[in-house]
């Protein structure tokens, strides 16, 4: 339980609240490359705040504020220049730190322009996707984590989601959730529809544990017939400070992303990179495949039948905030009040002037390897074909690719799917 | 806290979604507010306020007892605060859980 002003402080993101400005301390994905390459601007909403983005003619990108500083006109129907972007109402032109360096309609000699400013933060690529900075400067490092730089098949399936994203971070430090929300509601819902959901899930939990690191908390765990040798409590995987988590197996690494559009809505992202042992050339791809997956369907229930559905249904049945104040939580959820103990901390630092200590960096790098389980669930192909049909994979247009590449892998390695028992990903 | 005019000409954020869970009357108030009742308000080690933004308090179950979960941004202090109602001796073998 929490008191109704440490709710409100822990779940409002907009400009000027103490869990904004933490949040604005770090970078975002906003667009895929894709998107900017099919169409050089597109309109971006993020801890509250709308934005123009758009691709430069010199293959950079620059974000600034949606409304021109003259009369609130839409920049994202503005003309992109090589100075910048310039307001298709009456020509105001903005570079990419927000400087107003034309403004046609004024007298020739006029400093006027001198005086306007717009809000612009920062953009660039990494893994196929354009990310934002619009905190103050200076920026830090934008964390180029393995899944993102790694050599692999991309698939990224992704939705927006009407609730607060932080309730979708405290399911990244509930393990116990597996062994009932996959586990047992699976199973109800296989023996409801006639399919075998994956046994594994059910397993009990022995022991949970949760470690802090530079990059967020580890998370571990035992289940039933397990000890601490087993990769899942030797190793874990992470919770990735503010608003990712990592898993994987089987040669699948993914980062499960949790963008605060604003209050009430969430862009959640599946950013998988497929790249099992066995083989070192992947199908060729210009942009990772990109697609919306679907949680909610004509009648308006949620889609429960696999993996990520079942989670959206329990982030989202929460209410778009959902109220602390009348919770009752137990030993559990231990990892829940680690975390929500790590974000008061972190917004403290940042209110005091100071950079926030966990997933934060300044330092110039080329790869972050992030902790991760690699013997997960058996990680053999099954456990990859179990995660593409029964995960948000089943979405993807590169469906089809990605079997034929986890079994051609298999093969590879002389092994044959149904060696293994069948399993799924965890969380 | 960096104030507003530290954005010039930031775009104001929609007002939230209206949720009546964050703000109305619910049967369930008599059983939150007792909770809230209970809520540390200052630092057991300096005494400051850890209500607001002085630090924060969660609260949990512990079988029967309502742990309370702190952290001062004064000192730092960091730990459980177990409202006690009854003193009660072990039994030879239960060891106590805390």
């Amino acid at each position: 339980m929490l008191s109704k002003e440490q709710n409100e402080a822990l779940t409002r993101v907009g400009p000027g609240t103490p869990m904004g400005e933490l949040l604005r301390r770090y970078w975002y994905p906003v667009a895929f490359v894709r998107e900017l390459d099919e169409w050089p601007i597109k309109k971006v909403r993020l801890l509250g705040e709308d934005f123009a983005l758009w691709k430069t003619p010199q293959g950079g990108y620059g974000i600034m504020q949606e409304r021109c500083p003259h009369r609130h006109a839409s920049m994202v129907y503005g003309v992109i220049e090589e100075g910048g972007l310039r307001c298709g109402y009456h020509g105001w032109l903005f570079d990419c730190e927000g400087a107003c360096v034309d403004q046609p309609a004024e007298p020739e000699k006029s400093t006027f322009k001198d005086n306007v400013r717009a809000q612009a933060g920062k953009a660039q690529e990494l893994g196929g996707m354009v990310w934002a900075y619009i905190g103050p400067d200076p920026a830090p490092e934008l964390p180029r984590f393995d899944v993102y730089v790694d050599d692999g098949f991309k698939d990224v399936g992704h939705s927006m989601l009407p609730c607060n994203w932080l309730q979708i971070m405290e399911n990244s430090v509930d393990p116990h959730h597996v062994e009932w929300l996959h586990g047992r509601y699976f199973q109800f819902i296989g023996e409801q529809k006639g399919f075998l959901a994956p046994p594994s899930f059910q397993k009990k939990h022995v022991k949970v544990g949760f470690d802090p690191m530079e990059w967020g908390i580890l998370k571990r765990r035992v289940l039933e017939g397990q000890t601490e040798e087993d990769d899942d409590w030797a190793v874990g995987h992470p919770l990735v400070f503010p608003y990712c988590m990592r898993v994987g197996g089987a040669g699948i690494d993914q980062m499960q992303i949790r963008v605060p559009i604003d209050d009430t809505h969430t862009w959640a992202l599946f950013y998988a990179n497929h790249h099992p042992e066995g083989i070192d050339e992947y199908p060729d791809q210009i942009y990772p495949t990109d697609y919306e997956y679907q949680w909610i369907d004509d009648q308006g229930n949620f889609i429960v039948d696999y993996i990520e559905g079942q989670d959206v249904m329990a982030w989202v049945t929460q209410g778009d905030i959902t109220d602390r104040t009348a919770e009752h939580i137990g030993k559990s959820d231990i990892g829940v009040v680690m975390l929500r103990r790590m974000f008061r901390e972190q917004m403290a630092l940042v209110a005091e002037g100071k950079d926030p200590t966990v997933g934060f960096t300044r330092e110039p790098h080329e790869r972050i390897e992030l902790p991760c389980e690699k013997n997960k669930f058996g990680a053999g192909v099954d456990f990859a074909l179990a995660w593409l049909e029964m995960g948000s994979s089943r979405y993807s247009p590169a469906l089809d690719t990605l079997k034929k590449l986890h079994i051609q892998a298999a093969a590879a390695r002389g092994e044959l799917p149904g060696q293994h028992n069948v399993d799924t990903p965890g969380q | 806290m960096v104030a507003l005019r530290d954005y010039p000409n930031h775009v104001e954020p929609p007002d939230p979604v209206p949720d009546r869970r964050l703000t109305g009357v619910h049967w369930w108030d008599p059983d939150r507010i007792r909770h809230l009742a209970d809520l540390p308000r200052h630092c057991p080690s300096c005494g400051a306020s850890v209500t607001g933004d002085g630090g924060i308090s969660v609260e949990y179950w512990e079988a029967d007892h309502r742990v309370y979960h702190t952290w001062c941004r004064a000192c730092g202090w960091t730990g459980d605060i177990i409202r006690v109602h009854r003193m009660v001796g072990h039994e030879p073998d239960e060891p106590s859980p805390f």
